[in-house]
């Protein structure tokens, strides 16, 4: 018997470089989940995943601190606050920001972590993200948060001076508190789901746990997903070598499938891997370089019967992304000292001259989850040499990072709650750069309802919600964001919308097709529209954005 | 008592009817069809000009009446028995007329006073008004007084119903950009000391009226009102018809001139007023 054994991790002092670890293991273990997390979404509409969103901002707090040699414990999480609140991205992700600051907040210059200042610093964490909501909702993240930092006092007040064994508790209490989400949260109940934000916070405190214990974090192995959950939509910004292929297999295997031996092979294959299930049917996901493009589709092969095999070149779609993108480039309204410049959110190349042609000086692109990080939005608040600003976040999901980038710069934000292209487009039409800074904020405010929204998309999963019956795959509509139906057709949801908002008593009806529908579709719809609406203006615009095939204006 | 002559051009825009009254000098601008000049107002009603323009085969080009034009002018009113001249004119940032007429008046030392209205059509129009009504009883420095005064209180704003000719005629810079994207873009703009300033857009005509009307209430007391449009006579009467404004007198409505439609396009409205 070998009586040498390594020291877990979780014996070793917890100081700033031992944190350094922490976040890296929270954020690789939330990584490797993310997809689950995203799966959650209530909406069936395909942006503003959480699981991404909150992978990112854990990213850029990572970033801020991977060559900070600090020891100090309290200042590494003030690092960890700065960076997070730099890179939040998504409501979800700025309250993950909200709830660092408030960690770090409560730890001050703390050399080593202790369990006292531990639950101190989970409850502050707590006050701090409830703090930055207008409206806390029970059942969300916060809900969470709050039950952690209950936790953790009641582990304290009753003796435990390991600061493991209460991050051990806090973790157990995550987990009851995410399941116990539906009931507090009517929404996630009638969808069949537990909250998304709730579920990504556990999992990068179960990622600091499982790393303490020297469990691995990069495979999922036990948990295969639904098929729904996979979602392979490339949005990839950079290829790392080995990347060459994509490469997706649907198959059914012959006998039940030995999920630790099959992640094993697949693993010397390639990257990225996925694995979904759904009624003994399989879908496999994987990135490989060339000389191994057909390795995965063998090796399935061998498991059972192959039903579908999709392959697609990821080197030369990211070629003729960077193509696309080079040959775009806006001309941004010229702003000059003591005018009023707006900043607006762009989901697509088209929108996004659109919004320039219409006055805006800078554009914010939404990035591989559609949403831009606060940092991301900062830079474009500096860059302008102009400090009265407005800022157009065309998203509900944006809402809260805009409103976060306002309070980090000193120049005059004002933020206007837009929630949809349209009502961006209406609010910067009432853009007068050399008038009153307060009143052009207030008719933005006013004009943004001016619009009815149309928004077409394909659902990402099947859900009740609103009275509203949606199966994964059909097309459905959100009027004014809400959902009011699902569709077989993209033209019969497009007819849908028109109907629910009463196009036939408005003007004009502005289509902006995005990049995942043909332009002969388009041009069909847009005839059947013009002989259904022979009063109305039909303007046709291409959008560019990803996953929505139609965002609709009429007014 | 000293005699004082008023002269402007033909950007100013007043009824012809208190032209003949107040015996007011207007200076016809030209515009160039082609390689016809044309005089303003000479030749072809601006009915008819509107109606031609979206079909006209090479884009209209304007140019200001000579300084010799100016200058033949003032000497001619100087020998009728004026001791003073008043020349009131569109807006030097617009329009090199302004310039045109400081050229000429050097000639006459400090008898001809260039004024800058740093308006256009009837904000230019109440200016010239205003001097001519109390040229016939005031000083010269009274009248400077109360031009510097009126000019504050004019408020000239517009809705174009398209982009095309005022990103055509070049002279507007951020309109530029703004071409080629939307289609259905109607650009609204205001005539603020001498330039011409984004109020923003709207994208239907229906909105965009309501917006003029919106503001001609917001304005507080309004003197004098003149409701300007490019051959939208029917659309400008309907607005005087919705107002309810109390004004000394009935608004005038101004099918405006070619020289200033030529940039503006057929079918732009908007409103001239002075506030108390």
């Amino acid at each position: 018997m070998n009586p040498k054994r390594t020291q877990l991790f979780r014996e070793l002092p917890l100081d700033g470089q031992a944190l350094k670890r922490l976040i890296e293991a929270g954020l690789t273990w939330l990584r490797t989940n993310q997809q689950i997390v995203n799966s959650l979404n209530v909406f069936p509409v395909p942006d503003g995943d959480t699981g991404t969103n909150m992978a990112l901002t854990m990213q850029a707090a990572l970033d801020e601190i991977s060559n900070s040699p600090e020891r100090n414990f309290g200042k590494m999480a003030h690092a960890v606050a700065h960076g997070a609140l730099m890179g939040a991205r998504g409501n979800s992700g700025v309250i993950l920001s909200q709830l660092w600051r408030g960690f770090a907040r409560a730890l001050d210059s703390q050399e080593i972590l202790d369990s006292a200042s531990l639950a101190q610093a989970f409850a502050v964490a707590r006050d701090t993200a409830y703090k930055g909501v207008v409206r806390p909702v029970e059942g969300t993240i916060l809900t969470v948060s709050k039950d952690i930092a209950t936790a953790a006092e009641k582990e304290v007040a009753s003796g435990q001076s390991d600061p493991w064994i209460i991050l051990q508790k806090v973790v157990e209490e995550a987990d009851a508190s995410v399941q116990r989400t539906p009931d507090l949260l009517p929404v996630l109940k009638d969808a069949g789901v537990v909250d998304s934000g709730g579920k990504g916070l556990f999992f990068i405190l179960e990622g600091m746990v499982r790393y303490g214990n020297g469990l691995p974090l990069d495979t999922a192995i036990t948990t295969v997903q639904p098929l729904a959950a996979l979602n392979f939509e490339n949005t990839m910004e950079t290829i790392e070598p080995g990347q060459d292929f994509e490469v997706v297999v649907d198959f059914r295997p012959d006998h039940a499938l030995e999920l630790e031996t099959f992640y094993k092979n697949l693993q010397e294959m390639g990257t990225s891997i996925q694995v979904g299930e759904g009624d003994g049917m399989y879908r496999m996901h994987i990135h490989v370089p060339t000389d191994k493009l057909y390795d995965p589709i063998h090796y399935t092969r061998s498991l059972g019967t192959i039903t579908k095999v999709a392959i697609e070149n990821l080197v030369a779609q990211m070629e003729e992304i960077e193509a696309a993108k080079g040959g775009s480039r806006l001309t941004m309204a010229p702003v000059e000292q003591g005018q009023i410049a707006v900043v607006a959110i762009s989901p697509g190349v088209g929108i996004s001259r659109v919004f320039a042609s219409l006055g805006a000086a800078a554009i914010v692109e939404g990035g591989q989850t559609m949403n831009p990080s606060t940092q991301e939005i900062l830079n474009a608040f500096e860059n302008l040499p102009t400090d009265k600003i407005i800022i157009l976040p065309n998203n509900k999901n944006i809402i809260l990072a805009a409103q976060a980038a306002a309070e980090l710069t000193v120049k005059h934000v004002a933020v206007i709650p837009t929630r949809t292209i349209p009502q961006g487009l209406a609010a910067l039409m009432r853009l007068a750069p050399e008038s009153d800074f307060d009143e052009v904020a207030s008719e933005m405010t006013s004009a943004m309802d001016s619009v009815e929204s149309g928004e077409i998309t394909t659902a990402t999963r099947t859900v009740e919600i609103d009275g509203v019956q949606v199966n994964e795959g059909e097309t459905i509509v959100l009027h004014n964001g809400k959902l009011i139906l699902a569709a077989k057709t993209v033209e019969e949801a497009c007819l849908g919308l028109l109907k629910s908002a009463q196009a036939d008593q408005f003007e004009l009806i502005s289509l902006f097709y995005g990049e995942n529908i043909s332009r002969s579709e388009v041009n069909r719809i847009a005839d059947v529209i013009r002989q259904k609406y022979p009063e109305q203006e039909i303007e046709v615009k291409e959008g560019g954005q990803p996953h929505y095939q139609f965002i609709i204006s009429i007014e | 008592m000293e005699r004082i002559a008023i002269v402007t051009d033909s950007t100013a825009d007043i009824p012809e009817e208190l032209v003949a009254q107040y015996h007011i000098q207007v200076v016809p601008n030209l515009i160039m069809i082609g390689n016809n000049s044309v005089e303003d107002g000479k030749g072809m009603t601006r009915k008819e000009f509107y109606e031609s323009l979206p079909g006209m085969k090479f884009f209209p080009t304007t140019a200001t009446a000579s300084s010799g034009t100016y200058q033949v002018l003032y000497k001619k009113l100087f020998q009728e028995g004026f001791q003073h001249i008043f020349s009131i004119h569109a807006s030097s940032i617009l329009s090199g007329i302004y310039n045109a007429a400081c050229v000429a008046a050097q000639a006459f030392d400090d008898r001809v006073h260039v004024i800058d209205s740093r308006n256009v059509s009837m904000g230019l129009g109440f200016q010239v008004l205003m001097a001519a009504e109390a040229a016939i009883s005031e000083p010269v420095e009274n009248i400077l007084a109360l031009l510097d005064d009126a000019r504050k209180r004019i408020k000239l704003v517009a809705m174009l119903d398209t982009l095309e000719y005022v990103h055509r005629s070049g002279r507007i810079s951020w309109a530029k950009a703004r071409l080629g994207e939307l289609l259905s873009i109607k650009p609204l703009v205001e005539i603020r000391e001498g330039q011409v300033l984004s109020l923003g857009e709207t994208r239907t005509r229906h909105r965009g009226i309501n917006y003029l009307i919106g503001l001609m209430h917001k304005l507080g007391r309004i003197e004098r009102l003149a409701i300007l449009h490019t051959n939208a006579e029917a659309d400008a009467r309907a607005i005087v018809d919705t107002i309810k404004l109390e004004i000394r007198s009935q608004p005038y409505l101004v099918n405006v001139t070619t020289v200033i439609g030529t940039h503006a396009g057929p079918n732009a409205l908007g409103f001239a007023a002075v506030v108390s």
